[in-house]
């Protein structure tokens, strides 16, 4: 069906599709049937590619495709994306640091592997823009300017799209391995990591960025 | 008391056209006009006690940010008292401006507090993922680099391929769709990749039926042309051994009275041998053109690095003159009994 090829091209980009684009470029004179044509999209890519039609943003409607399925054992070898280890880390780097970073601690980290933002990288190539316009578009990351700030800062989120497709508790195990760690080492995160909807669950409310999650067990120590 | 205090004070307002230096206090309430005097350079005082207070948190940012610091505190104690002699508008929009940006950090400050208790050092992650990585950690050059990221090894081609397989596995990404044949960016995308689709098959089999035949007529065309050629060139030499002190004219040699097309195209090859270096033209005495082999190398090579050109037209009517004019019966070149192109 022709949404099922809408989608699947939209999806090369990794960019969101948004219901008005679909009835726009798509539905046209069909737009009344939306919610029966979505349906049977949906189920479309269930059952014949193993994929699911996760709504990340309920106000705006905006649609995006996660893989159901695992890699089978054994399979052969895919040539990986190497944005997505440039994401893990700056994925890491937010979550283990309460859901919020200001963007210079994500700099400074990606600065610390030899990946400057002001320079050209060799695997990357313009890396900033990668980062805060890219990813942003492709809902991997949220880019927000802080207020009151001289020089204007950033600070750095994770995106909806993030919040459906990766998994925290598959992030803390791999970061557990790389530090020699149990991932439980990290009381806090691990919490959170074990809270976190079961990724594909198309609940958008339920999945904020983790930065006021930490409420439940707050180091008794006041300042303020 | 007071209300006749104050009556009385409003009147030598009224005298006085409102003005507030409060010079002509005589018989008016001196409180009433004590407080506004005063307030006037006191509000001045307020507002600039106020100001002090929003620049020192935005400036000292980062030291207040810190779990060890009070400062906040301070500030915010400060603007409690300030508060207190808050009467007029003015003073109360820098005390709000003072809150948000004290909030701010306050929200902040938080936030950081909350991230110390999670004992994630960064350089640490840092380094721990470079190693994943297989960097190759420079032996020490001694070099104390300030920027140690651009000294602190050396990370293999495929280092980010690396993490990123491992990566993966958190994901629940799609596998990335490739169309084929690319994308268009107009109109309904999944039905322009269909179209092309259908397109480019007739066209690919269309030119291969056609390289085939191309080659047959080429080779035909291009053995004729060198037949004939080397055919003229057979004539010119054997003409000029008969005779090799007189030099053949142009026009006899390459004249056909019988046919204007035969000799038109006897122009044409011969002006091959001239380019290929087996023939010459030169004029005669009677500044006539004459047409002569070339012996073989010698000087003949060097000269003919300079390249001249010329160019020759005829058509019908100097055609028949010509052949009237050198008189000529017989062809000196016969024409060939080739297939006709």
């Amino acid at each position: 069906m022709e949404l099922v090829q809408y989608f699947l091209i939209k999806d090369e980009n990794k960019l969101p599709v948004r219901r008005a684009d679909i009835v726009k470029n798509v539905l046209k004179e069909y737009k009344n049937v939306f919610q029966e044509i979505m349906k049977r999209t949906s189920h479309t890519f269930e059952k014949v590619y193993g994929f699911k039609v996760v709504e990340i943003d309920a106000k705006n409607h905006i649609y995006i495709l996660i893989n159901q399925l695992k890699p089978a054992e054994g399979a052969p070898e895919r040539i990986s994306n190497p944005n997505t280890g440039l994401l893990l880390v700056i994925l890491s780097v937010v979550f283990m640091k309460g859901g919020v970073v200001r963007e210079a601690s994500v700099w400074n980290t990606l600065k610390m592997m030899q990946v400057d933002p002001r320079e050209n990288h060799r695997v990357f190539g313009d890396v900033k823009k990668l980062v805060t316009d890219d990813f942003v578009r492709q809902r991997y990351l949220e880019y927000t300017k802080i207020p009151h700030t001289e020089p204007l800062e950033h600070e750095f989120r994770w995106g909806q799209r993030a919040e459906v497709e990766v998994s925290k508790l598959d992030m803390l195990e791999f970061l557990g391995q790389l530090h020699g760690k149990d991932p439980q080492h990290w009381s806090q995160q691990y919490k959170e990591a074990t809270n976190q909807a079961s990724p594909g669950s198309s609940q958008p409310g339920s999945s904020q960025p983790g930065s006021s999650q930490p409420g439940s067990s707050q180091p008794g120590s006041s300042q303020r | 008391m007071k209300r006749t205090g104050n009556r009385n004070s409003d009147q030598d307002a009224l005298q006085q056209n409102g003005t507030s230096d409060g010079s002509g206090g005589h018989e008016a309430d001196a409180d009433a006009w004590h407080v506004d005097s005063q307030s006037v350079s006191h509000r001045k005082l307020l507002r600039a006690r106020y100001r002090e207070l929003i620049s020192t948190v935005q400036q000292n940012r980062e030291e207040m940010l810190s779990p060890c610091d009070n400062k906040l505190t301070e500030v915010l104690d400060k603007a409690n008292m300030l508060f207190k002699e808050v009467h007029e508008a003015r003073e109360t929009v820098l005390d709000s401006q003072l809150l948000v940006v004290a909030s701010g950090l306050g929200k902040e400050k938080a936030n950081r507090m909350v991230s110390q208790g999670l004992s994630f050092d960064l350089s640490t992650f840092a380094q721990h993922a470079l190693s994943f990585m297989g960097l190759n950690r420079l032996a020490d050059e001694g070099s104390d680099a300030e920027d140690g990221a651009a000294t602190n090894g050396f990370l293999p081609q495929d280092a980010w391929h690396r993490l990123a397989s491992r990566a993966e596995s958190c994901f629940q990404s799609t596998p990335s769709f490739h169309s084929m044949y690319g994308l268009f960016q107009s109109e309904p995308p999944p039905l322009k990749p269909r179209i092309e689709r259908q397109r480019k098959v007739p066209t690919v089999e269309a030119k291969r039926i056609m390289p085939t035949e191309l080659k047959k007529m080429e080779e035909s065309n291009q053995e004729a042309t060198e037949k004939e050629v080397e055919r003229i060139l057979g004539y010119l030499r054997q003409y000029h051994r008969q005779d090799p002190t007189t030099p053949i004219s142009y026009y006899e040699f390459i004249l056909n009275p019988d046919s204007f097309s035969r000799t038109v195209e006897n122009i044409f090859h011969t002006s091959f041998l001239i380019r290929d270096g087996l023939a010459r033209m030169y004029l005669d005495d009677d500044m006539l053109p004459c047409i002569g082999p070339v012996e073989e190398d010698g000087a003949q090579p060097a000269e003919a690095t300079t390249r001249k050109q010329c160019v020759i037209s005829i058509n019908q009517k100097s055609w028949r003159e010509l052949r009237d004019a050198f008189d000529i019966t017989q062809p000196m070149i016969h024409p060939p009994n080739g297939p006709d192109e």
